[in-house]
């Protein structure tokens, strides 16, 4: 695990592997406007050394606001910026729906699965 | 579904303007909401809204000493309010962690019944569910 924030009972854990030429995130616990800095500095820092294909997945995340979509909304823009990309992972319901409702589920290419993830060319 | 809920009481939860707060706000609206129904569509809802209304505020007000302030209410409807000193003009990019995406946006696509207004020198975001 790269990191776990745990203060005040907050969770938010980051783990980050490399496959198929994609720098995968998985995400858990609560993204909110506590725990969303912490990784927005990770996709900075994953940035800042040269990755700029990512797929971020979302299956273990309990919860999440606008402050985590805007992180993941400037995690777009960075990669982007280098011609890269930014795959998500959800399946969950009520966060898909958080992403219709903001009209980002058309700017980010979501998939169900890591398998459908990697597979897309 | 609940039966036995004790309406027109409002619970009252003040916090420091400290993201760390958020959470405990969001676990107070999601038990007040698991109080009237055991919807968990609904619960996850008034969860989400009373935690991002309280996250924006956060970041809004001009006065840090101010707390912000968050009173719900059952009666004939689940009733949320989130009050906070100073102003949050509904354009207004509150806080510079919301990148790109508009600050208001969510909540009122989530809450049918949803307002924000100035009182004097407080925003007051509104919002109010009918039971499932």
């Amino acid at each position: 695990m790269d990191a776990t924030l745990r203060e005040h009972g907050v969770d938010l854990s980051l783990e980050t592997r490399h496959e198929g030429g994609f720098t995968i995130i998985e995400v858990g616990g609560e993204v909110d406007v506590y725990t969303a800095p912490k990784l927005r500095d990770k996709i900075t820092e994953l940035v800042g050394n040269g990755q700029y294909n990512f797929v971020i997945d979302m299956e273990k995340v309990d919860f999440l606001d606008s402050t985590g979509l805007g992180v993941l909304v400037g995690g777009l823009k960075k990669v982007r910026a280098h011609d890269g990309s930014m795959r998500l992972i959800c399946n969950q319901e009520r966060l898909l729906k958080i992403f219709r409702i903001t009209g980002l589920a058309k700017v980010f290419v979501i998939h169900g699965s890591q398998a459908d993830a990697l597979a897309e060319r | 579904m609940a039966t036995d809920v004790v309406r027109a009481s409002w619970i009252t939860v003040a916090i420091a303007r400290d993201p760390a707060l958020v959470r405990t706000v969001r676990l107070v609206a999601a038990a007040v909401a698991r109080r009237s129904s055991d919807d968990e569509e609904f619960v996850e809802e008034v969860r989400l809204a009373a935690g991002e209304a309280c996250a924006l505020l956060i970041g809004a007000g001009h006065t840090e000493d101010e707390p912000v302030t968050v009173r719900l209410n059952v009666d004939s409807r689940l009733r949320v309010e989130v009050r906070s000193e100073g102003p949050a003009a509904p354009q207004d990019g509150i806080s510079g962690d919301v990148d790109g995406v508009e600050p208001w946006l969510l909540l009122r696509g989530l809450v049918d019944d949803f307002s924000l207004t100035q009182d004097g020198p407080r925003t007051i975001v509104s919002m109010s569910w009918p039971f499932p």
